[in-house]
């Protein structure tokens, strides 16, 4: 448990950063084979350019900001402008150059590789 | 003495509670506090907006993952339905770890409203959002009455 305690809060009041946004975790489907994981994640709304995918030290981060251009009064309203974000640990065996990810349909779909190394190997037993 | 049994059964129900209280402490440790807080499944019927313009209204849904193809619209006077179904991604092969976007169908109906113009209906999919275009029908716009 943190002991941080704010004595001053005073805090920037640019009209343009006063109004945050919420974050909440997108849904994830994690596969594997032997080759790699593969992680799809939905992300309604967010453009590529909004998209980042982060990984450093063990920790896979993926990012995305939704900004929905909104005109005219909303009669109801269950979704908004949000941030999706979720951290992930993965495995030092992933080859980290190799990642790529695709956006297709609102969701994003992230190929992670195993090097070499980590692949399984069929080992030969060789006659002595 | 039934009722002592009872008193006691309830007991151990309020330890359950408890008991998934903690259990879901941890695993959502590093989930988002946004306003879907806690672990959840996919929802059966995707979330929609609804703004009205004056001329005409937009219905915008989250639909991530479907394609137009997986997408139905139909539209009578002000009753609006929309369903669709999100087929399985799993690839071949693969084993999954995790599986939280589930692939349902839904139905889901609104009542606009007014009455729109079904003909004049516009219909977008872009990046998992559906955005409906439904401009309202002659007789529900909004008119400016002059004063004589």
């Amino acid at each position: 448990m943190s002991e941080n305690k704010k004595i001053a809060t005073r805090s920037e009041t640019l009209a343009e950063r006063s109004r945050e946004i919420p974050v909440i975790s997108p849904m994830v489907d994690i596969y594997e084979n032997d080759d790699e994981i593969l992680l799809h994640a939905d992300m309604p709304g967010v453009a590529k350019e909004d998209i980042s995918v982060n990984v450093d030290n063990g920790k896979l981060l993926i990012s995305g900001v939704r900004s929905l251009k909104i005109s005219g009064a909303a009669n109801w309203e269950e979704f908004g402008d949000v941030e999706y974000r979720r951290t992930f640990s993965v495995p030092q065996s992933i080859d980290v150059a190799k990642v790529n990810a695709e956006l297709k349909d609102g969701v994003l779909k992230l190929h992670l590789p195993k090097s070499e190394a980590a692949k399984p190997r069929m080992v030969e037993i060789k006659a002595a | 003495m039934w009722t002592r049994v009872s008193d006691i059964d309830r007991m151990y129900g309020a330890m359950d509670l408890l008991r998934s209280h903690m259990n879901r402490l941890f695993t959502d440790y590093d989930r988002g506090f946004g306003d879907e807080f806690g672990w959840r499944v996919a929802e059966a019927a995707p979330r929609t907006n609804l703004y009205d313009n004056g001329d005409q209204f937009e219905v915008r849904a989250e639909v991530p993952g479907l394609n137009k193809d997986d997408l139905k619209i139909m539209i009578q006077g002000n009753y609006l339905e929309l369903s669709g179904s999100r087929k399985s991604e799993a690839p071949e092969g693969y084993k999954a770890h995790r599986v939280e976007r589930g692939d349902a169908s839904f139905t889901r109906s609104f009542t606009l409203p007014s009455d729109v113009d079904v003909d004049k209906v516009e219909a977008g999919l872009q990046n998992g959002i559906l955005t409906l275009t439904l401009p309202k029908a002659e007789a529900a716009k909004p008119k400016q009455i002059g004063i004589k």
